[in-house]
């Protein structure tokens, strides 16, 4: 495991320590690039929230991406990308009739 | 009532007669494990529907031996498979032996040449389509639950796939399948006499009777499928409109195009979208005046898929429809394949968290009454949460039946706080079945397309929706199961008795 200073290690203090919250929604906070969590003021009575080291928030997101991968490559030998139909057909539009380009997909979202 | 316990050592002292000590199982673990199926569950009364015996058959000829055992004894017999349908069929309502065929999972004939595969029916989707894979073949049996259910309750629920506009569903894929009737008899189901027949005008055509009736009719044991070549490409994408009339006139414009590897559209409303939007994390960063989304997808050849897709996506725009970006489409599709892995939770009316499991209503619904039937089911399920925090709605799902789009399963999805319930929330989720089935019924639809519809509320308008085919329903029941053993108080068939229920 490898701590911010290049080091093979691992540091309690530093695993224990997110990145500061940045609101996300009214209901939901990010502290990691692709990583949402209910906001913590909806988790006080029935379901408390449980505090994960950093590498663990981490490897569960990465797992979630492996399984979904997986599941894409077991259903087909690959995915065409929407994106790159949207552009040949923008590409294949007379001059003049390119329709608005679609909304840019949601930053840091992610399945 | 359960057996009582000198009743049950003859039983276990009979069945291991003719089973194996280890197929018979009398543990309170082993038998509390398969007394559910997914939420809602009515876990203050689990005690009620936990089977006395469980028995692990590894072969047409055990299942017989149980069955015929079971006939001569009178006692109730369950078939169990994946144990994930959602009207539970799989559940042990008057106890007895419960028959879990997972150790019939055998892959026993690939015929290349024909493209079917026979199988054990406890075999999964999943790892079935493992093996198919290394021979560049898919069997896409595709439910929300393809990682966990089985071939055999597939065939007793007669199953719908997320892909079935454009393989088919359950009954287009399963094209025969040996069956032991409730008296012990082996019965093939299916056309022809060799397994491997897509279609016949030989006399009745009986495999639709024996799909779906959620073990009320016999055990499938072993099943032969239609194979198909595994997909060279897949596309997915999702997109998102303002206002869910628009939305819904685009899940219609690209069910109705006829692109031939289209596979399926669905259309999810706002409370769904806002359902994402708090609780998968896909969802969150979308705008707020996103209020429904559609999505389609195409399998196929990549040249075909390209050509079609472009097709699907100049029809999603010409409607106003916002691309969601690869990584969401394509993200939000694969996890669609595995429903049952995702974790749930709802939210009190304050908007706490709280732990709740989910349910689906479904129906099978025309194009043309979804947005009706959409209001009215959300206001059903608004007054149940009115009433109480044990419910949640968690919005709802229309997906394409078939390619031509002529009717939808339609789903509203409700998050249930299984360990608040009582016999108050009890009998109010269940009148709210009641009501859901009953605008469905209004509407001109079907209660189910693709769970059953055998669980307390609706079951109780099968019989106006069935009309002269329910007595038919009596009829048969009766005609193969003389003593009522086959998974008895489903679908109210013990009224083809005399007497009713055991």
């Amino acid at each position: 495991m490898s701590g911010p200073n290049g080091r093979i290690g691992y540091r309690q203090a530093e695993q224990m320590s997110p990145p500061p919250a940045a609101r996300a929604s009214d209901v939901a906070i990010t502290r990691f690039e692709d990583v949402y969590e209910v906001d913590p003021r909806l988790m006080e009575r029935w379901v408390l929230q449980q505090t994960f080291p950093n590498w663990d928030t981490l490897r569960i997101m990465h797992s979630r991406h492996d399984h979904l991968a997986w599941m894409h490559r077991h259903f087909a030998e690959r995915v065409v990308s929407g994106a790159e139909l949207l552009a040949e057909l923008d590409a294949e539009a007379p001059t003049g009739t390119t329709e608005a380009p679609d909304a840019s997909p949601s930053e840091g979202g992610s399945p | 009532m359960s057996l009582t316990a000198d009743a049950l050592d003859h039983v276990v002292s009979r069945l291991q007669g003719v089973l194996r000590a280890d197929q018979v199982l009398t543990s309170k673990a082993d038998r509390f494990n398969r007394a559910r199926t997914p939420a809602p569950f009515p876990v203050h009364r689990w005690s009620e529907r936990v089977p006395d015996v469980v028995v692990l058959p590894e072969s047409t000829d055990d299942v017989v031996a149980v069955v015929r055992l079971a006939n001569e004894l009178r006692v109730p017999i369950v078939p169990r498979d994946g144990g994930t349908g959602l009207t539970d069929g799989a559940v042990p309502l008057r106890h007895g032996i419960l028959v879990d065929v997972k150790r019939m999972n055998q892959v026993h004939d690939i015929d290349l040449d024909n493209r079917t595969c026979t199988v054990g029916v406890g075999i999964n989707m999943l790892k079935l389509n493992e093996v198919l894979g290394r021979h560049g073949l898919i069997y896409p049996d595709n439910p929300a639950s393809y990682p966990c259910s089985l071939v055999g309750g597939r065939i007793g629920t007669s199953g719908w796939s997320l892909i079935g506009s454009r393989y088919g569903h359950t009954r287009d894929l399963v094209l025969s399948f040996d069956h032991v009737l409730p008296t012990g008899e082996v019965m093939h189901v299916g056309d022809g006499v060799g397994g491997n027949i897509t279609r016949s005008s030989s006399g009745y055509q009986l495999k639709h009777l024996f799909m779906g009736h959620q073990g009320t009719l016999g055990i499938a044991t072993r099943a032969t499928l239609k194979l198909f070549p595994k997909p060279e490409a897949e596309l997915s994408p999702f997109f998102a409109f303002s206002d869910y009339d628009t939305a819904h006139r685009c899940v219609g414009a690209l069910a109705r195009a006829g692109v031939a590897t289209f596979a399926g559209a669905v259309l999810f409303d706002e409370w769904k979208v806002a359902y994402l939007r708090r609780d998968d994390e896909a969802y969150i960063p979308q705008p707020s005046d996103v209020k429904a989304l559609v999505c389609t997808a195409l399998y196929g050849w990549e040249d075909e898929v390209r050509v079609g897709g472009k097709r699907l996506l100049r029809i999603a725009r010409e409607h106003g429809g916002r691309y969601l970006g690869d990584e969401i489409s394509e993200g939000d599709w694969a996890a669609r394949h595995d429903r049952y892995a995702t974790p749930l939770h709802g939210r009190t009316r304050s908007g706490q968290v709280v732990p709740m499991s989910w349910h689906c209503e479904d129906a099978s619904i025309a194009y043309t009454n979804l947005p009706a039937v959409t209001r009215e089911w959300h206001a059903i399920v608004a007054e149940l949460r009115r009433r109480t925090d044990v419910f949640d709605d968690w919005g709802m799902f229309a997906y394409t039946n078939g390619a031509t789009g002529i009717d939808y399963l339609t789903e509203i999805d409700v998050g249930i706080w299984e360990q608040q319930l009582g016999e108050e929330a009890w009998r109010l989720w269940v009148q709210a079945k009641r009501d859901i089935a009953a605008v469905t019924l209004r509407y001109r639809g079907s209660i189910s397309a693709c769970h059953g519809s055998c669980r307390e509320g609706e079951v109780d308008l099968v019989p106006e929706e069935l009309g002269r085919g329910y007595g038919v329903m009596l009829d048969v029941k009766r005609a193969l199961d003389p003593n009522n053993i086959m998974n008895p108080g489903k679908y109210g068939l013990d009224r083809a008795y005399e007497g009713g229920g055991r």
